[in-house]
């Protein structure tokens, strides 16, 4: 065993001499590295993504309530090996001397944060510190400070107890209270909150339990949670409340596992061109050993460890590539990242090492099991070759083993299969299409200077057309390839392009970084009046009522919603509600009709229409006709769902889950709301004027959270243009792979050419021509190919779908130039060469 | 198995080869076509045999026959006293090796190796420390010692076909088959070969079995047989004439 294996090292060695096994490492890294980089990238995005989400949330789990948690559940949290932090969310008067304001109160116990740092000034600049106030402290955000006049060091009264300033908050590592929060800041220890006598019955307050762990630990509480949530505790995991910006990264993180499989998929194709030729080379040197007494078996194991071999030093190649590839997507992201990265794993390494194999088998196999059937005879009759394996065989092997794959990146068995047999299809659709341009070609070629005009480009024309148009089966293969190569190509191209655009529009550099809200409706014409001079733009003003749903379809909504909407949220605190006569921007109907806008003023005891936010009506279980009754102050309205409204929630703008017709909630009490957006050089100032201006308006600066979001989208933009460099490396290893398997055959026509006494010239023009008309051919099927994947991908995608006119000229002329380029300048040796040498190459002596 | 050991169990029996009522038909179009013909043939240890054909009388059929390269359609086929129509493919390669060598027309060197790894391609199969020593002294004594390292497009005809007597006779085996081994050269650069063949053969006491077309080379051998209308017949040195 150990001489075969022996053996076969050395013969790889020697093998490396030959063009064919280049192509074939090179494909077969190319195919690692890409899966690799991706696998390592996407895994760590994956981690990083949890990471970040743990830190908005404040932990990996949180559960809210309004009565304190009992200890049998933190010990029983504790006990499956949880970190656990206590909070208490409130909202009271703070005040100093006599001026008094209403903050947002979070109260912390010596465990917090879990996760991140709270950035604060405690006089000496900012700080990061991994912890709150110390008891008898408080850190109030600056805004506080401001309001109650109050620096460093001196008290502000809470409740019964006189604390003292020890920090400005700059930033909590934990922000998802989000827009709900608007009050500012106090944030105090747990230690000091009896002493205040604020927790009293009947006070509103919010207990949350913060829980961190390894995945693990949380998988292990799952069933505990499961049972909370239907108790009617508001229950957050992170696994599954991925940050509200998640779209963008969930298109890039679909984008890179496409743009990985198209890579693996042309790696694929230049496998299976470079194999033909290593076959074809290598069944001399099987009927010799044959010749030389070795028997099939033998025969078998050895090219079978040859390719091992190769497979294997391509694989190592593939994934230190791989590794560099990730690192530079990594450092690209790594403002984004967490800092604190846990050390790439092994098994990406694993997949691409076992996609390299996988690669070989399903690409190469069929066609190498024709090195095993070798005759020994083969040696003294050289047209005694083994049958080509069927093409059929070949597509099903590749498609089979590509199908696996799919399936093992998407982890959708179902969009494989569809992916699978789409391209099979299409594959079949394409056989037709090139057989039939063959067809067209040949007749075309015979037409095209049939008269008198016979200069050497015509005939260069005729004789390389025609040539390409006879040899119709080994054409088709190559057409086939270069069409798939070129449509991979253009659609991992073309998706990056409306990705980027699709962000770039998503958040336009005047999104709002501003939101003002309280606006009291006598102050409401001044503040637009002084928003509009200052600001460089604002959204409409939406009025803003506050209620509660207390019955769907006349039953409790504990009754009423599924078992694990319980806890919902908008169940638990009051919604926004407003008023619009036109659908708000960036809403979009889904089900039913937007009302009319006089349908508020028909008066009756009826519900009046209304409309809901799709996702919050999939998560109460309610649809079109159910109706939903809010209690406002202390009267109740109740309205019918008369449409459904997708909305787009990264839009950085007010969004409202329900919505009512004018003329029914103006009686309420009610203040306005918009979003607006100052040039960062102008806030201080601007905002100064607001504040004296208005001091009953909240303003809420979301600067930071557009920042990080943009930045993000900045970052995978790069990490995206890095991996299209990969998939385009990986369509010119199948132009090289595809133009050294066609060298011995071009080597010998164009010595037969010389023989019957064409000229250098005219065989350059006709290797030329022939060239460019396959690269025109499988340009025109690869843009069929595209548009045919993009409709379907666009979908996946969540873009919009359209027709891509370009494409239908830039394909067939890009690839007749690159084709015609790339395979004339490699045939340049070829046409160097004496006929007798040239001919002599195939061995036929 | 180690060649004394081959020579010492060859003693017993004069005979290496042997062929009897060998047939051969192939299916041409819609007819069978035979090309041999109820054939007999015996060559012993240490002779030299050629067979003599026109083009298209199936020289090249019974060489690839006699070596256990092909099947016959009837007949019986002794090698080295196996007889071959009891082994299959795997069993009559593994009777062939290190104890038959080879020389083709078209030399069968392979392109992408040097002289001395294609010398060394048949030793490799068996397993043994001193491989490259050996292919080294023979491609020396075939007077390639200066070209180890060169791939065969970088060597003449003549040269080439050096290297495949020299990786013919390096697994020193007990039967060498020709096939026209100058047919591909000028008649200068086959007469050396030929040369060479011969002096090899005698020195390593080997049996050879050549095929060719050309006389002059046939009458070099002990024994000349003339392949007619798919049958044997043997020639007087007198008959042997171009």
């Amino acid at each position: 065993m150990t001489h075969w294996l022996a053996l076969s090292l050395k013969g790889l060695r020697r093998d490396l001499r030959a063009g064919d096994v280049r192509a074939l490492f090179v494909a077969l890294a190319l195919a690692v590295a890409a899966t690799t980089m991706i696998g390592f990238f996407l895994d760590r995005l994956d981690r990083g993504l949890t990471r970040q989400a743990g830190q908005l949330t404040g932990g990996d789990i949180k559960l809210e309530q309004g009565e304190p948690f009992d200890d049998a559940l933190r010990a029983s949290l504790r006990e499956a090996g949880l970190t656990l932090s206590d909070q208490v969310d409130m909202v009271s008067m703070v005040s100093r001397s006599d001026a008094f304001q209403l903050a947002s109160l979070k109260v912390v116990d010596a465990a917090y944060p879990l996760y991140g740092e709270v950035r604060v000034d405690r006089g000496d600049g900012v700080e990061a510190l991994a912890r709150g106030p110390e008891p008898g402290g408080v850190w109030i955000a600056p805004r506080l400070a401001q309001l109650l006049d109050v620096t460093l060091g001196e008290t502000v009264r809470v409740g019964a107890s006189e604390l003292a300033v020890t920090g400005l908050i700059e930033r909590e590592p934990d922000q998802s209270a989000g827009f709900s929060a608007f009050s500012p800041r106090l944030m105090m220890r747990r230690t000091d909150l009896e002493a205040t006598g604020l927790v009293r019955p009947g006070s509103r307050i919010e207990y949350e339990l913060l829980a961190k762990g390894p995945p693990g630990a949380v998988a292990a509480v799952s069933a505990t949670l499961e049972r909370l949530a239907a108790q009617g505790v508001r229950v957050v995991d992170v696994r599954d409340d991925r940050p509200q910006l998640g779209s963008a990264l969930e298109r890039a993180d679909k984008y890179l596992s496409l743009a990985g499989l198209a890579a693996v998929l042309l790696a694929g194709v230049a496998v299976a061109m470079a194999t033909r030729r290593y076959v074809d080379r290598h069944l001399d040197t099987a009927a010799l050993l044959r010749c030389f007494g070795a028997s099939q078996r033998k025969l078998a194991t050895l090219f079978a460890w040859q390719l091992l071999w190769l497979a294997l030093a391509a694989s190592v190649a593939g994934a230190l590539l791989g590794m560099a590839g990730q690192a530079a997507l990594l450092a690209l992201l790594s403002r984004f990242l967490p800092l604190e990265l846990p050390p790439p794993g092994v098994l990406p390494l694993l997949l691409g090492v076992l996609t390299a194999l996988a690669v070989l088998v399903g690409f190469a196999g069929p066609t190498l099991l024709r090195l095993k059937r070798v005759s020994a005879l083969k040696v003294l009759r050289r047209e005694l070759d083994p049958l080509p394996a069927a093409a059929w065989l070949v597509v099903a092997v590749a498609g089979l083993v590509f199908g696996a794959l799919l399936w093992l990146y998407s982890g959708d068995p179902a969009l494989a299969a569809t992916l699978l047999v789409g391209g099979l299809v299409a594959l079949a659709l394409l056989w037709g299409l090139g057989w039939l341009l063959l067809g067209l070609m040949l007749r075309a070629v015979k037409a095209f200077g049939g008269g008198e005009r016979q200069g050497g480009w015509v005939r260069a024309v005729r004789l390389g057309g025609s040539q390409l148009a006879r040899r119709r089966r080994a054409s088709l293969g190559q057409l086939l390839a270069f069409a798939v190569t070129f449509a991979a190509m253009a659609i991992i191209t073309l998706v990056r392009g409306d990705l980027l655009t699709t962000w770039q529009t998503q958040l336009p550099a005047d999104t709002p970084n501003f939101f003002a809200i309280n606006i009291q409706p006598a102050e409401r014409e001044g503040f637009v009046e002084l928003l509009d001079a200052v600001a460089d733009t604002r959204t409409a003003l939406y009025p803003m009522v506050r209620g509660r749903i207390t019955a769907i379809d006349g039953r409790s909504p504990e009754a009423a919603v599924p078992e694990d909407s319980r806890g919902d949220n908008a169940l638990r605190r009051e919604l926004n509600l407003t008023w619009q006569t036109e659908v708000p921007e960036g809403n979009r109907v889904v089900a039913g009709e937007w009302f009319a806008a006089d349908a508020g003023q028909a008066g009756g005891d009826g519900p009046v229409p209304i409309s809901l936010e799709s996702g919050l009506a999939a998560r109460l279980g309610v649809g079109l006709g159910d109706t939903l009754s809010f209690t406002i102050g202390s009267e109740r309205v109740t309205g019918r769902i008369t449409s459904l409204r997708d909305l787009d929630w990264d839009s950085f703008r007010p969004n409202f889950y329900v919505i009512f017709p004018p003329g029914v909630l103006e009686r309420y009490g009610h203040s306005y709301l918009t979003a607006f957006h100052l040039d960062a050089a102008a806030h201080g100032d601007v905002l100064a004027r607001l504040v004296r201006a208005y001091p009953g308006v909240s303003l809420l600066n979301v600067d930071a959270i557009l920042g990080r979001v943009r930045e993000l989208l900045d970052q995978v933009t790069r990490a995206v243009e890095l991996v299209l460099a990969f998939v385009l490396l990986a369509g010119v290893s199948v132009l090289y792979a595809a133009l050294t398997a066609s060298h011995a055959q071009r080597a010998h026509e164009s010595g037969l050419l010389r023989v019957f006494g064409a000229g250098g010239r005219l065989i350059s023009r006709v290797q030329g021509v022939e060239f460019a008309l396959l690269g025109l051919t499988s340009g025109l099927m690869a843009a069929l190919l595209t548009e045919l994947a993009a409709f379907g991908l666009y979908h996946w995608l969540a873009l919009p779908p359209r027709l891509h006119g370009l494409l239908w000229l830039v394909l067939p002329l890009g690839g007749a130039l690159l084709i015609g380029a790339i395979g004339h300048g490699l045939s340049r040796g070829v046409r160097r060469q004496a006929p007798v040498t040239s001919l002599g190459l195939l061995g036929e002596g | 198995m180690s060649n004394s050991r081959a020579r010492e169990s060859a003693v017993e029996e004069s005979s290496i080869l042997q062929a009897r009522g060998l047939t051969k038909q192939v299916v041409s179009g819609e007819r069978n076509l035979t090309i041999l013909d109820d054939l007999d043939l015996d060559v012993s240890r240490g002779e030299s045999v050629a067979i003599l054909g026109s083009s298209g009388a199936g020289k090249s059929t019974l060489l690839g026959l006699l070596a256990g390269l092909d099947t016959p359609s009837g007949g019986e086929l002794t090698l080295f006293g196996a007889s071959l129509g009891a082994l299959d493919e795997d069993g009559r390669a593994a009777l062939r090796a290190g104890r038959v060598g080879f020389v083709f027309q078209n030399f069968q060197l392979l392109p992408t190796l040097t002289a001395l790894e294609n010398v060394l391609l048949p030793l490799e199969l068996v397993p043994g420390r001193d491989h490259p020593q050996r292919a080294r002294e023979w491609l020396a004594r075939v007077g390639l010692g200066e070209r180890l390292d060169h791939l065969p497009k970088q060597l003449s005809g003549g040269e080439q076909q050096r290297v495949a007597v020299a990786r013919a006779f390096v697994t020193e085996p007990e039967l060498v088959f020709a096939d026209e081994p100058t047919g591909n050269l000028d008649r200068d650069t086959g007469g050396a070969i030929i040369d060479l063949l011969f002096a090899l053969n005698r020195e390593a006491g080997t049996t050879l079995v050549l095929v060719t077309h050309d006389p002059h080379l046939a009458r070099r051998c002990d024994r000349c047989l003339r392949l007619d209308a798919g049958r044997l017949i043997a020639l007087r040195p007198d008959e042997v004439q171009a």
